[in-house]
């Protein structure tokens, strides 16, 4: 068969009248016919499981909605058309939802880093939070002020400071705030700041 | 935001200053597009062209940092020309109210200065009252003393030929500005502000809005469809963590943080405010009923009218005490902490001066860091320049589950709470932060029962079962924040109805001061009620045709989409702008009709209230005696500027502002060895520190590495070219850059000088992309807002060099 | 199905590039691997696991900034040349979507270097890409999978202004015709690119080329061809 190269391809089209199809050319189309055929014609989220979510990233609060398969893996992740603030668009950042489900370099395990270490160690949540809390209240016990310097009752931990979140939802921005005011924290702080 | 982002469709001429919407709130251009294809006139005032600027019809270039001097000029052009809206001026601010006869300004300095302090007192600020302590008024705004006048004195200062000088804004393009803005004050036309950290990051944030809410007060702009003061806020959630008073100076709702000076509830309550005007609803009044019913949701029944509710079991702050951000991370760099929790966050690359925060956390004996992706600050342990060695500090990292792994709700700018379902599990050992703060309080709480210790009463007193089925439940927590009847009510007070023990609150309205309800925020409740979970809902009626979509979702307070609302209506209640009524007083049935509104009060009449309820006085306030640096906002020039003298007055800088005086702290101004203006901003593709984004490989490829934008002028003037690897550097810290030279940026012409100004995004840090660059916030100083200690990071001096080794180029061309 | 076009209106484009990262998240492309070489735009380039590119472009009009921004992908011809060389080089890995429009490639055909090469050259918009690793060819799909299903393309579904529109070739030139006449008034260069004979129809407001090299088919003889090739399918 001989090979059309680009000027070819204008000389023949140059002189082919209108409605010019292929397969007047003498082209077998077959393979490409089969190649049809084995095109994505199933949509890859059909029957997949969908759930409405709102994007994490800045304060439009555009919807989102992920499609998870059988297993409950997350496969697809775009703009909520019923939304109607964002009525199906995202950004880019939004577009990328996808890759903060499925990451490999997401952080899966408590990692513990030793005074003076220069490595991680993988630890687990119980050995974790136990050693977390106590801590705390070795901080606590030991920089709590029932009075100031002008005497008057405080009642607060001057040695331990908080900063988050905004990136926590609601109930737990509120969980969150309790927990500290409860340990005597005055230091609070987050991204509202800056 | 007053408003909300859909509203941006009903606006005539959206201004956009102090932030780049198209770039950081993208699909939120979808609704000034809209506005745009409807006719309306989109304005971007900013120091670079970007891609908000690329799409404006009128795009104007300030110097960061001069934005008063530019609304200045706005306000004196407003009153000069006479386009104020009188009858809005009148009757719903404080333009008629006489002023203390001692207040005055001169040379920058607002009356009631103390140099040595550094501060104002403020009584001499104070607006008169008449024997009845109501305020005294001139309708005709002509006494001197009044408001208005006082107004049009202050702003008198603020001629083209000043504001040219301090904004390098040429006066055709303030002109053309002021103008299409101005038109606005007709009341069948609206006009909206956008703003973000382009206002608040200065010295002078809180008076950058001020001035501009100064503007939307006077062209009537405020409660109305397509106006309103709004701010794009920077996260997904930022909005509702500031309501959940995850701040130093509030508790939830927006109530002062106990103090040293209230030592009892009843003390407390005093800061309750008050009006002696019976025309003022001054919702506040109702503070003890909110402060009573969290005392609730914290302590349960441990909290009693005897202990004052556990009041004293709450934390308090010394009289003047500021714990907010620049001072924490000082303390902690003078080793005031030994526990420290980063949650959710990344301080080694987001806090202004982060070379400062990083040393501070080597200070520390132990850190949790909980976040969904390693970072800076995680691993500070293991940066540039450290020797883990030599760290003592113990880091625990724990694992959270990302957005769509877990279920809640979060607040949008437009304070639209939306309730998010659980699409996957987090992965391996990942939960949600939730659960963990939820698991970590208990094992706090059993240390404390097993070994006692320190006051240990808030600990032991607090209400923590949020279970079901053994199992940590949100939405025992979600119903926490809305509030339960603690009693059975035979006959409620506000609706003699009868209501059960252990129901939800229908809303605020229906708290008590006595501890027979809870509610963990009173602005959220009516959220999650005996209906159901209000933020879950996804119906798309729109009764107005104004965008509200009153039920999907739900908005605090109360599911009002758009605050202040009373003012887009005549004193008889009925609209002012009949094409975007938002409400409207149905006089027959007498009550209202639209959007939910500022209170069920009828229309304001001759009789009847103000309609600025959260306002003691009633009326928006264009004198604002409450803030550090005074009534009014005035020009200052940033900490770090170009110029040696501000062209309005005598005051270089910001007189109040806290000066930070240790090593780490250092300033330059007028230093040639930091000539430019430097600014820190955001792409599209990444976000914050990208302590998210720089994980995600699609956002990498498109924004891959750090880079600083500048004129071709500086770059013709500092020999680099465009993709040249650059030294930005401060007298802080350096951080290396590829050069985006472009016209997009022009050198200024300020006091008659050449002043060129350059720009990095704040998105990189060491950790990941192995070559993606530094933080900026290496560079940017420890200095803040007088009135927030937001740090200036939109304008401080920097110099920038060619780095003398540049990598091999690759022959081939984009 | 009818056939179908694209309609991009670079009016009303902002570069949020949600286009370009939802094109990666539909068909699951990778991230290439880029550096910051002075632009915004990034990658550098379409390529085999980038099919839609939104490109960016600084110049200076009556002496202000302007930023033209292209979301370039396949234009999906009428009659395509790649399609026509390929075919002549007896390569089967391109068709066309007779329903739609669509032009497909078939990256699971190995294709070599210099076949590609000719087959890139003959589109006068350079939208074919090849892979080294896999000998495959690949670009924009039209999301054929999607569109069958009634869904829009990933790239016109996520479009937050109404830059990115899908639909019937005859609404789409519609509204191609119809914005053109609005945008005239203000910008009196405005023109639809190539629009007789591509399915992706592109609104620009100055000299295609001050967008991007390959904006419009330039070659004169290469339209005055696939004009006539296309009529009277495709004129609108």
């Amino acid at each position: 068969m001989k090979v059309l190269t680009r000027r070819d391809f204008l000389r023949v089209s140059g002189i082919t009248a209108a409605g010019l199809t292929l397969s007047r050319l003498g082209f077998d189309l077959t393979p490409a016919y089969v190649y049809a055929a084995e095109l994505r014609t199933e949509l890859r989220i059909k029957g997949a499981k969908e759930t409405p979510t709102v994007c994490c990233f800045c304060s439009v609060g555009c919807g989102i909605l992920v499609s998870t398969d059988k297993s409950g893996k997350v496969i697809n992740a775009e703009g909520d058309p019923d939304h109607p603030i964002s009525e199906g668009a995202l950004c880019a950042k939004g577009a990328s939802s996808y890759q903060i489900a499925v990451n490999e370099k997401r952080l899966s395990k408590v990692r513990y880093r030793a005074p003076y270490s220069n490595t991680w160690k993988e630890v687990a949540w119980e050995w974790a939070l136990g050693r977390i809390a106590s801590n705390i209240k070795k901080s606590r016990d030991k920089s709590f002020m029932e009075k100031n310097a002008d005497g008057k009752v405080v009642n607060r931990t001057n040695g331990i400071a908080s900063v988050g979140s905004a990136a926590m939802d609601n109930e737990e921005c509120w969980l969150y705030q309790k927990f500290l005011r409860s340990l005597g924290l005055i230091y609070i702080e987050h991204q509202a700041r800056i | 935001m007053t408003n909300h982002y859909i509203d941006f469709r009903n606006a005539d001429v959206i201004l956009n200053m102090g932030s780049n919407v198209a770039e950081n709130h993208p699909v939120s251009f979808k609704w000034i597009q809209a506005a745009k294809n409807k006719g309306a006139t989109f304005i971007h005032v900013d120091p670079r062209y970007t891609r908000t600027s690329a799409k404006a019809d009128i795009f104007v270039r300030l110097r960061s940092g001069t934005d008063i001097a530019f609304l200045g000029g706005m306000i004196k052009y407003i009153i000069d020309n006479n386009l104020y809206d009188e009858f809005s001026v009148k009757n719903y601010t404080n333009a008629s109210f006489i002023v203390n006869p001692k207040f005055s300004f001169d040379d920058g300095l607002f009356s009631g200065y103390d140099p040595t302090k550094r501060s104002y007192d403020q009584s001499t600020w104070a607006l008169e009252k008449d024997e009845n302590g109501v305020p005294k008024r001139d309708m005709t705004l002509q006494n001197e003393r009044c408001v208005f006048q006082l107004l049009k004195k202050h702003y008198s200062r603020y001629t083209f030929e000043k504001v040219v000088s301090i904004t390098g804004t040429p006066q055709e393009d303030l002109e053309k500005v002021y103008k299409a803005y101005a038109s606005t004050s007709a009341p069948n036309k609206a006009g909206t502000v956008l703003y973000a950290m382009g206002w608040t990051q200065h010295t002078v944030g809180v008076q950058n809005i001020r001035a501009m809410s100064i503007i939307q007060i006077l062209l009537s702009n405020m409660g109305i469809a397509g106006g309103g003061i709004n701010a794009l806020r920077g996260e997904s959630n930022v909005q509702g963590s500031t309501d959940a008073a995850l701040l130093f100076h509030i508790i939830p709702g927006y109530m002062p943080t106990p103090r040293e000076q209230w030592a009892k509830l009843e003390d407390y309550n005093k800061t309750t405010p008050s009006t002696k005007d019976p025309r003022s609803v001054n919702w506040w009044k109702n503070r003890p009923k909110y402060i009573a019913s969290l005392l609730k949701s914290f302590y349960g029944d441990k909290a009693t009218k005897d202990n004052d509710f556990g009041y004293a079991w709450l934390p308090k702050l010394d009289k003047a005490q500021d714990a907010s951000w620049l001072n924490l991370f000082d303390q902690m760099y003078n080793g005031a902490f030994t526990g420290f929790f980063s949650w959710g966050m990344n301080p080694a690359c987001s806090s202004a001066n982060a070379g400062k925060v990083r040393q501070a956390l080597a200070k520390l004996d132990w850190m949790v860091n909980v976040n969904v992706f390693d970072s800076e600050t995680g691993s500070f342990w293991q940066g540039p320049g450290l020797d883990p060695k030599k760290i003592k500090t113990e880091v625990f990292q724990l694992p959270c589950a990302a957005f769509l792994e877990k279920e809640g709700s979060i607040s949008n700018s437009g304070r639209w709470m939306q309730w998010r379902w659980k699409a996957a599990n987090p992965p391996g050992d990942a939960m949600p932060d939730g659960e963990i703060i939820y698991d970590l309080f208990k094992k706090v709480q059993a240390l404390y029962k097993k070994e006692k210790g320190a006051f240990p009463d808030p600990i032991m007193n607090l209400k923590w079962d949020y279970e079901t089925n053994g199992k940590f439940d949100i939405h025992k927590v979600a119903k926490e924040i809305n509030g339960y009847f603690l009693e059975d009510i035979k006959e409620h007070p506000v609706d003699k109805k009868e209501y059960k023990k252990g129901t939800l609150v229908p809303s605020f309205v229906f708290l008590l001061d006595d501890g027979r309800t809870s509610c963990g925020n009173w602005i959220y409740s009516a959220s999650y009620t005996e209906a159901g979970n209000m933020a879950a809902r996804r119906k798309k009626d729109d009764p107005t045709g104004l965008g509200l979509y009153p039920q999907w979702s739900w908005a605090w307070p109360v599911n009002r989409r758009i605050i202040y609302n009373r003012a887009s209506v005549d004193v008889d209640g009925n609209p002012r702008d009949p094409e975007r009524a938002i409400l409207k007083w149905d006089a027959v049935n007498k009550k209202w009709l639209g959007d939910v509104p500022d209170g069920p009060a009828p229309p304001m009449g001759t009789e009847g209230v103000y309609p600025f309820i959260m306002k003691p006085d009633g009326v928006a306030s264009i004198f604002g005696p409450g803030l550090k640096d005074g009534p009014f906002p005035e020009h200052y020039e940033p900490l770090e500027c170009p110029i040696e003298k501000n062209i309005m007055s005598s005051q270089r800088i910001n007189p109040v502002i806290k000066i930070f005086e240790g090593a780490a702290d250092t300033f330059t101004t007028c230093d040639p060895k930091y000539p430019f203006v430097c600014s820190t901003y955001r792409v599209t593709e990444h976000w914050q520190t990208g302590v998210l984004t720089r994980w995600l490989p699609w956002l990498v490829e498109a924004e891959p590495q750090m880079f600083c934008e500048m004129s071709l002028e500086l770059g013709k003037l500092r020999g680099i070219q465009n993709g040249d690897r650059v030294i930005v550097e401060t007298s802080r810290g350096k951080v290396e850059a590829v050069a985006i030279v472009t016209l997009r940026l022009k050198p200024f012409t300020i006091a008659g000088q050449t002043v060129h100004q350059i720009g990095l995004p704040w998105h990189y840090g060491w950790l990941q992309p192995k070559d993606g660059g530094e933080s900026v916030n290496l560079l940017t100083p420890t200095i803040g807002d007088p009135n927030t200690m937001i740090p200036e990071s939109k304008a401080f001096m920097a110099n920038v060099t060619k780095l003398t080794a540049q990598p091999a180029k690759k022959s081939k061309k984009a | 199905m009818a056939d179908k076009s694209f309609f991009i209106d670079t009016t009303k484009c902002t570069a949020c590039r949600g286009c370009q990262i939802s094109c990666k998240q539909w068909n699951m492309n990778p991230a290439t691997k880029t550096v910051q070489k002075g632009s915004h735009q990034n990658p550098d380039d379409l390529s085999y696991s980038t099919y839609k590119l939104v490109r960016f472009s600084e110049l200076e009009v009556d002496g202000k900034p302007r930023w033209y921004f292209f979301p370039d992908q396949c234009r999906h011809c009428s009659t395509a040349p790649c399609m026509v060389v390929a075919e002549s080089m007896g390569i089967q890995a391109i068709t066309k979507d007779e329903a739609t429009g669509a032009i497909l490639f078939n990256p699971k055909i190995k294709v070599k270097a210099k076949d590609f090469s000719e087959i890139r050259s003959a589109c006068p918009w350079d939208i074919p890409r090849w892979d080294e690793k896999t000998q495959g060819m690949a670009k924009c799909t039209m999301c054929i999978d999607r569109i069958k299903e009634g869904l829009l393309p990933a790239c016109v579904k996520t479009c937050p202004t109404g830059a990115m529109n899908f639909g019937d070739r005859d609404k789409m030139i519609d509204m191609a015709q119809k914005t053109l006449n609005a945008v005239k008034a203000v910008y009196p260069k405005a023109e639809l690119l190539n629009f007789e004979f591509v399915r992706t129809i592109f609104l620009v407001t100055d000299d295609p080329k001050k967008y991007h090299k390959f904006a419009s088919a330039e070659d004169t003889t290469v339209i005055a061809s696939l004009k006539k090739l296309a009529e009277p399918a495709l004129v609108g």
